[in-house]
């Protein structure tokens, strides 16, 4: 069984895993950071998204032995303390979520949207959730929430 | 800094308290869930559609590393178990006779009659385990002829389901008066008549169903964490009926529940398979299906196939509506599986529209596909199918305009309230008003400018309009208590299910409003037998209707309560107290005592007067709504389809729900939206498709297309607010189903409103891009 | 998924010992598609080669005809790559437009063109720009290296290491996705070199395949009223829940169209 190290939302860990422990698995059960969800089993739902050195990442699609070495940061890693990310505010503002499942991918993914892309528009946001489903919002307040956090990314 | 709600609570667009958790990945889902010494749980599934069940070896499977139970039906009759019955609330054919209920085992005994049914259940000390014991299990099928299309089942010579279940029919139903639709058709200018097909699609919610069983060998209690829409109505069939344990021995709980539809409420067969499992092995056992097992076992929704005839004359006047429908329920009766395409799709026949006479038929058979269960709406979105679609396809026939034939047919608010044909109670609205108004805010005028902005893109543009009507309240009783805690926490436990829903915030938001106490202070309570001593849960749009009236309720009697106390301590008659904003006072004194000092107050025996208890102010109490309230409402859409490749993009979409009193327009809005989206993918894309042998073709995300943030529209909301309901204390309709109620006609007859100078009036559901380019193919072919 | 071995050889000669050690070991590049794959217990491998630590196999190079991509860089960075974008702004769309942000952050051009599924995206490139696939043994032409259906030229063992794409004059890539998984229900890439045409389709067969018909129109003359319907018949085509092959063959020529629009500018 392999031993891997990284580095999740900053801090180092050194953990055994099996050679078919996905990342997602390795997140939710060995580190127990159960903020990223997971939706299916095909690799289409998008709710277990993490960035993998800074890039997000389907981590029920990658082994976490592959993640040896890299930077992963998760949904818990977002907020200070009780103090949220602005993206996270800005989905709270706008109600852009309901049962919360697809959340954390969905918010992941939108940070990495707006670091990409400082001044992204609605297209553009559009086609970059296209890798994470919602079945509750129906999207708009999710768009109108990554358009509230960017702006506040851009401060 | 706390939050003080005004007014009731009523108009405030509270920001989420729930959201925090979710937003930060606090979120307490099912699989987050571990408990000490827990063995997982997974289910072998049927291949077969129909098959007899001849052998079942788990020997191999048994002997395996870490394998520590194999359940199957040798052993679930053994055990002597009930089988899971269905509560339909129809329950009779027309002639009388009971409607046919065949056995429903949580595991399959003997034979298995859809793919997907449970065969066994493995339990091991890893998920790893589970699935290489599963490739283990010897089971020897001898298959047997298979039906999957409802209109198929009904035929004579059919493949039987059911050895006592002639032709496959569970059930039969009439509604309406037929010979006042019969003479209403012989009276009218024209009949005109649809084939409808409303597809079968499923739930999908993106939390796949999952379940925690645990068993206490000393009590002989049970404990059972289920991310499950219903979970005191669960717990007596699963405690009593299935499992006969007695219901005081299940303690049911719902944690965080990643969205529902419909599609988490009925009694499934894994959670009870895994409370077996946990009292064989003393250990906790925990079952979470895959995406793809969820294609196969959660319950499908829709799959009707109807005749709609509209009678109507020469100006337009609507006269008759005859709806004739076969409904498919699977293998089995779901919870209230029979109900759908019977009761369910029968009330809202005609819509908001008057009729001399309107008759409606439906027969529901079983087939060798997975039960069917209530969906979002569950058979409201296809009478409101029926109606649009084929008022907008008379209109085509006829060269009237939809616009027009709906607006004279309308009922206006002078006919209000009245019985409608089908036994309605319509107390009030204005349907005209509502129906105007979306006509107006979807900006009709402007459709000719973007209809050539999109000819010259060589695209065709439609508009489509549908005016709704609904019925919603679903279970009719709804407990709320309210215990003050010595911490200063208020605890708020009402039986309703919140599965996104937002409830720990509007029913907070109530009390809060109520009371004039923080919303900080409320510590909300759901879902958990321990909680309420009853619990409606989830379905029928019924979470503001009955558990909000229920937590209006209690509020009340607290503050009736908090008088007398402050009767008491001023000494004064407590019809004297006037109660505002948090503080009790007398009117032209300055005796004034907050709410807070009152609650200090109850546990002082001192404090009290006679007649109270210590503890007084701890209330929990029932409400029950009368009838069931009639939301309606108007949704409007345009799209461009591209006739090269028949795709359709649905470019902008107007709503005007009249939902009563709107108590938080924000979660009042988020419910249309997600609505409208179920809607558009159940219009345009979603389809569950098994073929003729019973086999399921769209069994995973690769093959069920579920609507994308770039599938979708930008949509208004928008609402009538003056005709709020007195069905319940808080002049409110339900939200919760209105968006796929009205979607599906509204796309549909958009399209058809782009295709008509081709000739295309019609194409069922879903309109793919094959579908649409098909139907122009084909219109262009006959010329 | 059923267990496995894991291999994480650093240079190319490792590659080749690490497979020679293995029962039955499979090359891992960005494994979006493998890892789906062995999920559901559809493969069963010995080992896993994992080729993210190989040394110098990723990145992209331009040079005056050409630009080269190394086997394991990722969709992203094709899409994102400024003399891509430049030179051959088609594949750059192309690239764009695999499955969704973070499959394009993982999967890899090398991983899809030696997987060769038949709706994927990079096929319809390499084939119609007429590209190089370049090997741990030797250089194979586009031609020559799409053989059926999941099936390519290559040996047991052989890996690809890059793929050289030549510029062309113009090209145009318009694919008509799966609205369900994002794949290419069909697509078309359209390129022109000087008097040559090449017109490749992916998502329509069981294995991506050029167009002589429509390649000659278009040497006549390159216009979207070159393409004719019924220049690709409906008979060998796809037929499945997602569509008919009546339809798939339709789309051809209406993509084929819009591709050459799309070149054109």
């Amino acid at each position: 069984m392999p031993a891997i190290t990284v580095r999740v939302n900053g801090l180092e860990v050194t953990k055994e895993v099996g050679a078919r422990t996905l990342l997602s698995t390795f997140i939710r059960e060995q580190l127990k950071l159960t903020g990223t969800h997971v939706g299916c089993d095909t690799s289409q739902c998008g709710a277990c998204v993490v960035t993998l050195d800074g890039k997000t990442v389907k981590s029920c699609a990658v082994f976490a032995w592959e993640a040896d070495g890299a930077d992963i940061g998760t949904i818990e890693g977002l907020a200070d303390g009780d103090n949220m990310h602005p993206m996270q505010e800005a989905f709270r503002e706008h109600h852009g979520l309901q049962c919360g499942f697809c959340t954390p991918g969905m918010v992941m993914t939108a940070v990495s949207l707006v670091e990409n892309n400082p001044d992204i528009d609605e297209d553009g946001i559009r086609h970059g959730l296209e890798g994470n489903i919602c079945r509750c919002t129906g999207y708009q307040n999710i768009i109108d929430a990554v358009k509230t956090g960017a702006k506040a990314m851009r401060g | 800094m706390a939050t003080y709600v005004a007014r009731n609570g009523i108009g405030e667009n509270q920001r989420r308290v729930e959201d925090f958790r979710f937003l930060t990945g606090h979120g307490h889902y099912i699989d987050d869930m571990k408990l000490e010494n827990q063995a997982y749980g997974m289910v072998l599934r049927s291949p077969e559609a129909h098959a007899d069940i001849k052998s079942i070896d788990a020997t191999e499977a048994l002997a395996l590393d870490g394998v520590l139970l194999v359940v199957t039906g040798e052993d679930w009759k053994a055990a002597g178990y009930g089988t899971i019955p269905t509560k339909s609330g129809v329950r009779k054919f027309k002639d009388g006779s009971d409607l046919k209920e065949p056995p429903h085992h949580a595991i399959a005994i003997d034979r298995v009659r859809y793919v997907g049914q449970p065969v066994a259940l493995v339990v091991a000390e890893s998920l790893d385990a589970c699935r290489d014991a599963m490739e283990l299990i010897e089971v020897d099928y001898e298959s047997l002829p298979a039906v999957s299309h409802q209109s198929e089942a009904i035929k004579d010579g059919a493949p039987q389901i059911w050895d006592d279940i002639p032709n496959n029919i569970c059930l039969d139903f009439e509604l309406g008066d037929e010979d006042a639709q019969k003479k209403a058709f012989e009276d009218a200018d024209h009949v005109i008549t649809l084939e409808l097909i409303n597809n079968r699609v499923t739930a999908t919610p993106i939390e796949p169903r999952g379940a925690l069983a645990d068993y206490d060998a000393e009590s002989g209690k049970f404990t059972l964490w289920n991310a499950s829409q219903n979970i005191h109505a669960n717990r007596d069939t699963i405690a009593d009926t299935v499992l006969k344990i007695g219901k005081e021995n299940l303690h049911h709980i719902a944690p965080d529940v990643g969205g529902g539809f419909g599609g988490k409420n009925g009694v499934y067969p894994e959670p009870i398979l895994i409370l077996h499992a946990a009292r064989e092995i003393k250990r906790p056992v925990k079952w979470v299906n895959d995406r793809s097992e969820s294609f196969l076992s959660d319950t499908h929704g829709r799959d009707q196939v109807s005749t709609v005839q509209l009678a109507l004359d020469n100006d337009g006047t609507f006269r008759g509506l005859r709806t004739e429908t076969v409904g498919n329920l699977g293998a089995f009766c779901g919870t209230v599986g029979p109900f759908t395409p019977t009761g369910g799709s029968s009330r809202t026949q005609g819509g908001p529209f008057r009729f001399d006479g309107i008759y409606y038929t439906a027969i529901a058979p079983f087939t060798n596909t997975c039960p069917l269960d209530p969906y979002r709406g569950a058979g409201r979105p296809e009478g409101s199918y029926q109606m649009d679609r084929i008022i907008d396809y008379a209109a085509a026939k006829l060269g009237m305009d939809p616009i027009e034939l709906r607006r004279k047919n309308l009922i206006p608010p002078s006919d209000l309230p009245m019985k409608s044909p089908m036994g309605l109670d319509i107390d009030c609205g204005n349907f005209p008003e509502v129906f105007e108004k979306t006509i107006e805010i979807s900006d009709r005028a402007g459709f000719e400018k973007r209809k050539e902005a999109s000819e010259a893109k060589g695209l065709k543009r439609g508009f489509g309009v549908c005016m709704y009507l609904e019925c919603t309240g679903g279970g009719p009783k709804e407990e709320a208590k309210v215990t003050f805690r010595d911490d200063g926490k208020v605890e708020l436990s009402v039986g309703t299910a919140s599965t996104g829903m937002g409830h720990e915030t509007v029913f907070a938001q109530l009390l809060s409003g109520h009371l004039g106490i923080a919303m900080e202070d409320v510590v909300f309570r759901q879902s958990d037998t321990d909680a309420t001593d009853i619990g409606g849960g989830h379905g029928g749009s019924r979470g503001l209707e009955v558990g909000g009236s229920a937590v209006t309720q209690t509020s009340r009697q607290i503050i009736e309560v908090g008088k007398k106390i402050a009767a008491h301590r001023f000494d004064v008659d407590a019809g004297e107290i006037e109660f505002e904003e948090g503080r009790f006072h007398v009117p032209g004194t300055n005796h004034t005592m907050t709410i807070r000092d009152a609650i200090d107050s109850q546990n002082d025996p001192d404090s009290l007067p006679d007649d109270l208890e210590p503890g007084c102010m701890n209330i929990s109490s029932v409400f029950e709504r009368g009838i069931i309230s009639i939301p309606n409402g108007g949704h409007a859409c345009e799209v461009e389809v591209d006739p090269e490749t028949g795709t359709v993009k649905v470019d902008g979409y107007w709503v005007v729900d009249d939902f009563g009193t709107i108590v938080n327009k924000m979660l009042a809005d988020g419910q249309v939206m997600g609505g409208i989206a179920q809607g558009l993918g159940q219009a345009l894309m979603e389809n569950i498709h098994y073929d003729e042998s019973g086999q399921l073709v769209t069994g995973s995300l690769m093959d069920y297309a579920l609507p994308r943030a770039d599938d979708m529209p930008r949509m208004v909301i928008d609402y009538y607010e003056d005709a709020p309901t007195e069905k319940n204390l808080l002049g409110v309709k339900g939200a919760g189903e209105a968006g796929c109620v009205g979607a599906p006609p509204a796309i549909v007859n958009a399209v058809c409103d782009a295709l008509k100078e081709y000739g295309v009036h019609h194409i069922d559901m879903p309109l793919t891009p094959e579908k649409v380019w098909q139907a122009i193919r084909d219109a262009k072919a006959a010329g | 998924m059923y267990d496995f071995g894991i291999k994480n050889p650093t240079s190319v000669d490792d590659v080749k010992t690490a497979l020679g050690e293995s029962d039955d070991g499979q090359f891992l590049a960005g494994g979006q598609t493998l890892i789906p794959v062995l999920k559901q217990r559809l493969a069963m491998p010995s080992d896993l080669i994992s080729l993210a630590r190989v040394d110098g196999l990723s990145g992209i190079s331009a040079g005056g005809d050409s630009i080269s991509v190394k086997a394991m860089t990722c969709h992203a960075e094709v899409a994102a790559n400024a003399d891509i974008k430049s030179a051959i702004p088609a594949l750059a769309k192309l690239a764009g437009g695999i499955g969704d942000p973070h499959v394009r952050n993982r999967g890899t051009i090398g991983g899809s063109v030696a997987n060769n599924d038949p709706a994927a995206d990079y096929p319809a490139a390499v084939l119609g720009l007429g590209a190089t696939v370049v090997t741990s043994e030797r250089e194979i032409e586009a031609d020559n290296f799409f053989t059926g259906m999941f099936d390519t030229a290559l040996n047991e063992g052989e890996l690809i290491t890059e793929i050289s794409f030549p510029i062309p004059e113009a090209a145009g890539y318009i694919k008509f996705p799966n609205p369900a998984t994002r794949y290419a229900l069909v697509a078309v890439m359209v390129a022109k070199f000087g008097n040559t045409v090449r017109v490749a389709v992916t998502g329509a067969g069981p294995c991506v395949f050029r167009v002589a018909e429509m390649e000659q129109a278009l040497t006549a003359s390159f216009s979207p009223d070159s393409i004719k319907d019924g220049m690709v018949p409906a008979d060998d085509l796809n037929n499945d829940i997602h569509a008919s092959r009546e339809y798939r063959a339709h789309l051809i020529g209406v993509l084929a169209r819009r591709a050459v629009a799309e070149a054109n500018g």
